[in-house]
């Protein structure tokens, strides 16, 4: 039966997503099933049953003047969206594996960067000199393997690009695929995040239990407190790269396609008006400029936070206009 | 004897498919069973041929569709029922039939092979 049902998603892919489209497919699939159930019931192989039921559905140009895709139709006879690359499975695997290898590596850079400071906050007996030595080879030496780990991303990622730049597209067992690829790693994800939102809440324990444990604490607190923050913060990195991996895939389809609602991938916003949509795609970087700006250069930070308030409610704002 | 011609018999799906629904209602799968038996097996009616004169049916009001549930799955299935003018249009369709029979009749001749 899964054949049967791959193998209808298959010939639709490519048709516009429209109700006459949807209603046929539902209904040629219901007749495919019933067949199916019943050369099953007769005695026959689950191949032969899948043979007999796909030799005996016909051709959907059949259907083309019913279903107002004609022009699908010529087009496709035509070969002219031959330019459309078709992504295999074993391509998807490839492609999150890597993407779940580069995620690692960048969640560990960033890690890295956000310790590397953590040098000059420890406070040894030592002398000044060896203190400062300590400090910035420490820091050299994260920020130099953090380099790597991102360029090492980056040329793992680099034989992807075409997969943004080129129309692709992926069938239905692909889009089925990588579906329960995601569905699995959701609870992953959850925890994930919460765990790092746990750890960047309780990065100042470690501050409050050493100094008050103590009395005093060589830095160890602060360092204890970047220490979280950066685990915090490499959580949040692998799981949203790797996420981003199977939306990314689940995409390529056009969305006005049924082809593009195989798997409902993530709600997209879109502005009406074309020139909002452009302002809106560069609207959370200004945002966060004229956060870190008002920020830094009147050192308000109590209250400069509500810039994101305001900022949250002008885009639903736009949103509904 | 080699098999029929689909172009052929295109024109007479719908009259197969009022002549099946004349009685009853019914629905895809059930027909297309219907016609592959009545036929002896030398007519199978491919899904995409079916569901296109399902539409057409419709669309011309000869058919009405309606969704039942089917007890055991929970599923829902399209039913169909012929109407009126349905079965108008399957009398003139016989009618149409007859003489195009007849008139062919009278060009075929046995043993010509």
């Amino acid at each position: 039966m899964e054949t049967i049902r791959n193998y209808l998603e298959t010939m639709f892919a490519k048709l516009p997503n429209t109700f006459e489209v949807q209603k046929a497919k539902q209904e040629l699939g219901q007749m495919m099933e019933d067949k199916y159930t019943e050369l099953i019931g007769d005695g026959k192989s689950e191949n032969e049953a899948v043979g007999i039921v796909i030799s005996e559905f016909g051709n959907l140009d059949e259907l083309a003047e019913e279903l107002g895709i004609r022009n699908v139709v010529i087009q496709e006879s035509k070969g002219a969206d031959s330019g459309i690359r078709n992504v295999a499975l074993a391509e998807v695997k490839d492609y999150l594996h890597d993407r779940t290898r580069s995620a690692y590596a960048v969640a560990l850079g960033v890690f890295l960067c956000i310790i590397s400071c953590c040098g000059y906050l420890m406070n040894f007996g030592r002398s000044w000199r060896s203190r400062e030595v300590f400090a910035v080879s420490f820091m050299l030496l994260s920020i130099a393997v953090a380099v790597g780990l991102f360029l090492f991303s980056g040329f793992v990622m680099g034989k992807w690009k075409f997969l943004k730049e080129q129309a692709c597209n992926i069938d239905f067992a692909t889009a089925e695929y990588v579906h329960n690829q995601r569905e699995s790693f959701r609870v992953t994800h959850a925890m994930m995040i919460t765990i790092g939102v746990i750890l960047c809440i309780l990065s100042v324990l470690p501050v409050v239990i050493i100094d008050s444990l103590f009395g005093w604490s060589h830095g160890f607190g602060v360092v204890g407190m970047f220490v979280f923050v950066a685990i915090g913060v490499f959580l949040f990195v692998v799981a949203g790269n790797v996420n981003a991996g199977f939306t990314a895939i689940l995409s390529l389809n056009k969305r006005d396609t049924i082809g593009g609602c195989f798997v409902p991938s993530q709600k997209q916003v879109t502005y009406k008006n074309e020139t909002i949509s452009q302002i809106m795609s560069v609207y959370w970087p200004t945002v966060t400029c004229i956060y870190l700006s008002w920020s830094f250069l009147s050192f308000d930070w109590h209250i400069t936070w509500i810039v994101w308030v305001i900022a949250a409610l002008v885009q639903q704002m736009i949103r509904a206009l | 004897m080699g098999s029929i011609s689909s172009d052929i018999i295109r024109g007479y799906n719908d009259t197969m498919i009022l002549y099946l629904l004349w009685d009853s209602p019914s629905y895809g799968y059930e027909i297309s069973k219907q016609i592959k038996s009545l036929s002896e097996e030398k007519y199978v009616i491919k899904e995409t041929t079916l569901y296109s004169a399902f539409t057409r049916l419709e669309k011309n009001g000869f058919v009405e569709s309606f969704s039942e549930n089917v007890t055991i799955s929970g599923k829902r299935r399209t039913y169909y029922r012929i109407t009126e003018q349905g079965r108008q249009y399957y009398r003139e369709k016989c009618a149409e039939w007859t003489l195009t029979k007849e008139v062919v009749e009278k060009f075929i001749k046995e043993g010509m092979q």
